[in-house]
């Protein structure tokens, strides 16, 4: 509901006009002589309101930014992308291309899974940095990092390839600027479905209003769920 | 002969330092807008981007200029010129210090020392308008032609409560000469006040302060350029060096304006209380009179941009009621309190 609106009379001061002007001023003078004052502090950051961007990087970046991409690896070192195309096919520009390799023997310490990208082509010129290839990863592979500086000289080095992607990864594991593990946003369930039989459709349900109920009942016939579930 | 030349080195010496102090005006003006809005302001040119207003006289100088083809081009090119050569000789009557002895010679620190004074600048500052109006129609563009009507109602209209504000200090020192009535401010008022305009004419220095405002276009009453209404107003269709004028004629326009505030109603070189002048010698005297003035100067300056900064703009029908309704009849009843003052008291 909008604010009902209250006018208000202006005293005879306030009508007169000079004092709240002096009164303005102030305020201004507030503002002026604060700001003066921090200029005179040591170092390019000097108001607190800005940063003097070339020569002070000091500014925090969320760390859910989205910047520029990398590949991530996990914890031995592995790539954990299993080429499955899910991040090309959301891809709203369409700007990621996948080729996909299968492990050999002798690959294991390599790449985590049975399939890996032998190829993997982001092309930054068309890139909308919407995040939609970080969400669709089902293994955390592809993530938006915080690197914002992306000007080039040529187009060809606009296309990241997956040399590129994974020494992003590399600096910003070095930097320490990973993006910390996602958190699971809540989805709505899906609908029950008819031919599940009751115990299913209780779950669902009890899912609807609580889903730790739902995760709780492990029932076969409501594995369906569950997987759902998994995922989010 | 000497004192052609002398006349001459005074002009062109006050000329510079005006020029200058209009120049670091446009960066004080930034720097301070920056600061009054929480950010840094230009400081990328020189120490404290001090440059600054040279790069942008450079960038002005350099660039192509354009006459719109239907503008009408004598007017068109008569407009700013118009506009600041009466800025710059303006400051002719306003005087920049007591006087100083060189070689046993008398030099008084002004210009010219007439005895019309505040008439002349009177005179001179109704010109502007031409400037005003005039490029607003030679560039034949809907927003300029506003811009210039409203300018020239605004500023006939604002001429009126400066003048009234500027005859009860007549009545109060019984002269038009600046220097005259810069030297009658020494000394105190009522035993504890210095001896200052402001203190003999407390309303008379508002209404003066205000239509000043309105005279130079500057916020609140900045209503010929409103940028969020008619894009720049008058100088819409400027380029290059012309629009230079008309922005370095404004600023001019400012120094002129302070100083006559400062020469009425601040006691011009005076300090309050103590007569510096009596102390030092002919020539450091000269000196300090000048730093005096222009700390004071450079107060009013500082608060042009302070005010314009701070108060949003009048609605135009807002201009008019306060110029005709406000400040008109307060204006008329200070002459009449002033006249009635000096009829008790004299």
């Amino acid at each position: 509901m909008a604010k009902p609106v209250v006018k208000k009379e202006y005293t005879l001061s306030e009508r007169i006009y000079l004092w709240e002007i002096l009164k303005g001023m102030k305020l201004t003078w507030g503002h002026f002589w604060f700001n003066f004052k921090a200029c005179w502090r040591p170092g390019p950051h000097t108001i607190p309101t800005c940063w003097q961007y070339p020569e002070d990087r000091t500014r925090e970046i969320s760390p859910v930014f989205r910047g520029e991409h990398m590949l991530q690896k996990d914890d031995k070192g592995r790539e954990t992308c299993i080429a499955c195309g899910m991040c090309a096919k959301i891809c709203p520009a369409k700007c990621i291309t996948i080729k996909k390799g299968k492990r050999k023997e002798g690959e294991e310490d390599k790449y985590a899974a049975k399939t890996y990208p032998a190829a993997f082509e982001v092309d930054l010129l068309r890139c909308i940095f919407c995040g939609f290839c970080e969400d669709a990863c089902p293994k955390n592979a592809i993530v938006l990092g915080q690197n914002f500086e992306l000007a080039r000289y040529t187009k060809e080095e606009c296309i990241l390839d997956k040399r590129k992607l994974l020494m992003n990864y590399r600096k910003a594991k070095e930097e320490g600027k990973l993006k910390p593990p996602r958190k699971r946003v809540p989805v709505v369930p899906a609908p029950p479905k008819p031919e599940k039989d009751e115990k299913a459709d209780e779950g669902a349900e009890a899912k609807k209003g609580k889903p730790a109920v739902a995760g709780k009942a492990k029932k076969k016939p409501a594995e369906k769920a569950e997987s759902n579930e998994k995922e989010e | 002969m000497d004192d052609w030349l002398i006349a001459i080195i005074k002009v062109v010496c006050i000329w510079v330092w005006v020029l200058l102090i209009a120049v670091v005006m446009t960066w004080v003006e930034r720097r301070g807008a920056a600061l009054i809005q929480d950010r840094p302001g230009p400081n990328r040119a020189g120490p404290w981007g001090l440059f600054q207003p040279l790069a942008d006289g450079i960038k002005l100088f350099t660039k192509e200029e354009i006459i719109p083809t239907k503008a009408q081009k004598l007017l068109y090119i008569m407009g700013p010129l118009l506009f600041s050569v009466p800025a710059f000789s303006a400051y002719a009557v306003v005087p920049f210090g007591d006087k100083i002895i060189l070689g046993g010679k008398e030099i008084i620190l002004q210009v010219s020392d007439v005895n019309i004074g505040f008439l002349f600048i009177l005179a001179i500052g109704s010109m502007a308008v031409y400037g005003v109006i005039l490029g607003g129609w030679g560039s034949n563009n809907k927003y300029s032609i506003l811009g210039g009507l409203r300018s020239t109602a605004q500023m006939v209209s604002y001429e009126v409560p400066l003048g009234l504000a500027l005859l009860a200090i007549v009545f109060v020192y019984g002269t038009f000469s600046l220097r005259d009535i810069s030297l009658a401010q020494q000394g105190t008022f009522l035993g504890f006040l210095p001896n200052w305009g402001i203190f003999k004419q407390p309303l008379g220095f508002i209404l003066f302060i205000v239509a000043a405002y309105a005279e130079a276009n500057r916020v609140p009453f900045d209503l010929p350029e409103a940028e969020s209404e008619i894009v720049s107003g008058y100088h819409t269709e400027y380029g290059s060096m012309r629009l230079g004028l008309y922005l370095f004629g404004e600023y001019v326009n400012l120094v002129t304006i302070s100083g006559v505030i400062v020469a009425l109603y601040f006691g011009s070189w005076h300090m309050p209380y103590i007569d510096l002048g009596a102390y030092l010698g002919p020539i450091s005297w000269g000196i300090v009179s000048f730093c005096i003035f222009f700390l004071k100067v450079s107060f009013f300056l500082w608060m042009f941009v302070w005010v314009r900064w701070t108060l949003p703009r009048f609605r135009y029908d807002q201009v008019m009621g306060l110029g005709w309704r406000g400040l008109i009849p307060l204006g008329l009843f200070n002459i009449f309190i002033t006249a009635l003052f000096i009829q008790l008291t004299v």
